[in-house]
């Protein structure tokens, strides 16, 4: 869409409290209705961890509508996930089995929990033998309620409403990345990024097509077992041989290189940016999305602060001069917050880019901030519950 | 006028995410789990064991034998047959079976283990292969996916390998 | 009642290979994809390719027919499970995918040869036959459970002339679940597009590589 001559659009740099707290409402109550349940249940840690997140979540909104800013509201909610989730997961696995490690017996009884990042892998197998290829259980029980059909439920839902912006404001994984990213001051490993950015973010496309053509000939969640980082902070499998102590040295070193040395020398989310191969997957829901952040080609000056800003090599010359981000957009929000000139915007397709910018992201926040609460805020409150139950007058 | 259109139809598309999003945690996370988990769809016998083929029953405890499973070309599975026998709580102290896995009437292996004191000890036993199709175990505990001896809950899991292309 | 026995035979050929076409399109699309991907753009291009691939691998299921039905059928068992012959395939695999990886034209080139404003000098690069050969014989003697009961079925028929109908029309059978690969034909060739399929051939071979050397390994030390 060709953009309009409108009036310069003023950030509104700081919207009125009245206004911030009519829109925070909707927002609010969502929580309310979210948390009520966990309110519900006995035991105090389980009250103040939900009503705590849920307070969380609501001023951290509160925040986006008075400040008219996105970015930093929603890394402190993702880094939040991404460090307090490995909090809960790893207690209930200790709690469970007493260890991280996944022994071949509970393999082969189902109990294993569904991850999303499977979910590629699985497809082909399914078309051609509706066979799934995950040691987990199709049906919720009482051992493992993450079943294969809750999570990829779940998943699914939730893609349909924020599409690719699961990767910002869904995936606990990439919280822990944008933590690191976020430790120093500057970029230590610029040069690495400008020269290998643009064709390394191709990487994670040919890492998906290599392991969703892998698992469909080996028959198992090749990813899973050989590539993924982030078994460091879940669960792996038992090491029992050879081939399994490989696989663990594997993920340890991917882990420390990819999503805690790199993000913390270049700035940028490493691992979603040059590996993550569901992150390529989850891309394609950005064709069906109808939210997008779009560049006021008549305001923008080339300045390139938007691609300096972008934590995931979003965004090239060649995108920008054409108005666009690239397919992998996680629709973070740092490129409109860092532009200067108001040239990057939220934008629905369909609509005039540059005309009531802010409508579009209100209406995109408040589907992705109601599944923001409603998953990672609900992982939230169990983490902090948990940590409750660790405190020494427990 | 096509740019109102579009614009009207683009307000609609997003009124109809919103919609969704408030849908997704009261309906449509239950509806799409229902649809994924009535679509025919099953885990890999890798890690289930494949069917049923037939069952013993003894005092208090039954074997059940599963039909074999076979790995696909490229899959790094040995072809096994899974032995399960339940409920351990049933079972003697000291257990010696001779089993038909293929529905023969023959025995083919014999099982030979000692029921764990507990579910979190470990367990090893033996398999001996009583003809050419199948691999005798030594000491099996959880080898792999093929071959193991190991204790799932109030059961235990025996695989046994097969090794007779021509038994498919 | 030599006909009936003769069409119940390729019936019964081409029914395995209908039911077998899954296994084979998850086994060698691993193979295949990586490949095709690195193809230039166009439908009668990938066509021609995949036919040589397609005639190769017919070639390989009638090499092994003939051993099956010359050696019987215990040729048949002995090959099946992880053998030497598919440690060794393993590694011809990746070199072969490797090459084509390697050798494909650089994507500026590619660029430059499009370009109406740029004057091309000499022809454009063709795709490469022997390639689509080579991969097409390998993927044909590799060894499957359904492959190796069809062997075994073969070496109980009187005659070589009917063991290779038999494989060729299970061929025919598993061949027609190749037919969805023409459609990478239609796709773009962009230069991004170039390096996610030169790179997804080279993890691809690698994993070959790496599996054919453990094979041969696991082979020679246990036997």
């Amino acid at each position: 869409m060709a953009s309009v001559t409108a009036p310069a659009v003023q950030k509104p740099a700081f919207r009125s409290v009245g206004r911030s707290l009519l829109l925070t409402l909707p927002m609010a109550l969502w929580a309310m209705v979210m948390f009520t349940p966990a309110l519900r249940q006995p035991g105090r840690d389980g009250h103040i961890g939900a009503a705590a997140v849920a307070v969380f979540m609501t001023v951290l909104f509160y925040m986006m509508m008075r400040t008219g800013t996105t970015y930093r509201w929603r890394r402190i909610f993702f880094v939040a996930l991404g460090f307090l989730f490995p909090v809960g997961f790893i207690a209930s696995l200790i709690a469970v089995r007493g260890t991280m490690s996944i022994p071949i017996e509970r393999m082969i009884s189902g109990d294993t929990p569904y991850c999303f990042m499977v979910t590629p892998m699985v497809i082909v197998p399914a078309a051609l033998f509706r066979t799934l290829i995950f040691p987990g259980s199709i049906l919720p029980t009482p051992s493992n309620p993450h079943s294969i059909a809750a999570m990829i439920g779940l998943w699914l839902a939730v893609s349909l409403v924020v599409g690719k912006a699961w990767c910002s404001y869904g995936c606990f994984f990439g919280g822990i990345e944008e933590g690191f990213a976020a430790v120093a001051k500057r970029a230590r490993l610029r040069r690495f990024v400008l020269h290998w950015g643009s064709r390394l973010r191709l990487t994670p496309w040919a890492i998906l097509i290599f392991i969703v053509v892998l698992s469909a000939a080996l028959m198992e969640p090749v990813y899973c077992a050989w590539l993924c980082p982030f078994k460091t902070i879940t669960e792996y499998p038992a090491v029992r041989d050879v081939e399994t102590a490989i696989q663990m040295a594997i993920f340890i070193m991917l882990f420390a290189g990819l999503v805690v040395a790199l993000p913390f020398l270049t700035k940028k989310r490493t691992q979603c940016a040059f590996f993550c191969p569901f992150g390529a997957f989850q891309s394609l829901f950005n064709k069906i999305n109808l939210f997008e952040i779009r560049f006021d080609r008549e305001k923008c000056v080339d300045c390139t602060l938007c691609q300096t800003e972008c934590p995931t090599i979003a965004l090239s010359k060649e995108s920008i001069r054409e108005g666009k981000t690239l397919l992998n957009c996680m629709k973070c929000g740092a490129c409109v917050d860092a532009c200067k000139k108001d040239a990057a915007v939220w934008h629905i397709k369909g609509t005039r880019v540059g005309v009531k910018p802010e409508r579009a992201r209100l209406l995109f926040l408040y589907g992705g901030w109601a599944m923001a609460t409603m998953f990672g805020g609900s992982i939230l409150a169990n983490s902090v519950t948990t940590m409750l139950g660790f405190l020494p007058w427990k | 006028m096509r740019t109102r259109v579009l614009a009207v139809l683009a307000y609609a598309g997003v009124g109809l995410t919103l919609a969704i999003a408030i849908l997704v945690p009261f309906y449509l996370m239950g509806a799409l789990t229902g649809v994924m988990a009535h679509a025919g769809l099953r885990v890999d016998d890798k890690f289930t064991g494949g069917t049923v083929a037939q069952s013993f029953v003894h005092e208090g405890y039954t074997i059940r034998v599963h039909e074999a499973v076979w790995p696909r070309m490229l899959e790094r599975t040995e072809p096994f047959v899974q032995i399960v026998f339940e409920p351990v709580s049933a079972l003697p102290a000291q257990v010696n079976e001779a089993i038909d896995l293929d529905g023969d009437g023959e025995p083919d292996v014999r099982v030979e283990f000692t029921v764990p004191a507990s579910a979190a000890a470990k367990m090893h036993g033996n398999v001996i292969a009583l003809n050419e199709g199948y691999e005798s175990l030594r000491n099996a505990g959880n080898e792999s996916f093929s071959r193991m001896m190991v204790r799932v809950g109030d059961r235990i899991v025996v695989r046994v390998p097969v090794r007779d292309v021509a038994r498919k | 009642m030599a006909a009936v026995s003769f069409s119940a035979c390729a019936g019964e050929a081409l029914l395995l290979g209908l039911a077998t076409g899954p296994v084979c399109l998850a086994s060698c699309g691993a193979v295949v994809l990586p490949w095709m991907l690195v193809q230039p753009q166009g439908l009668r291009a990938h066509g021609r390719q995949l036919l040589l691939f397609l005639a190769a691998r017919l070639a390989g299921y009638l090499v092994f027919a003939a051993a099956v039905w010359w050696l019987g059928s215990t040729m048949a068992r002995a090959w099946g499970g992880r053998s030497w012959i598919l440690g060794v395939t393993e590694l011809l695999l990746c070199v072969a995918l490797l090459a084509y990886a390697a050798g494909w034209p650089h994507a500026r080139c590619l660029v430059a040869g499009n370009a109406k404003e740029l004057v091309q000098l000499g022809a454009a690069p063709k795709p490469r036959r022997m390639g689509a050969v080579a991969l097409g014989f390998l993927t044909g003697i590799n060894l499957c459970p359904p492959f190796l009961v069809a062997g075994v079925r073969v070496a109980q028929l009187g005659s070589l002339g009917a063991a290779l109908l038999f494989f060729t029309c299970f061929f025919a059978g598993t061949a027609i679940w190749f037919a969805p690969f023409l459609s990478l034909g239609l796709v773009r060739r962009t230069p991004e597009f170039i390096f996610v399929g030169r790179l997804a051939a080279i993890l691809l071979a690698c994993w070959y590589g790496l599996s054919g050397v453990f094979t041969l390994v696991e082979r020679t030390v246990y036997g």
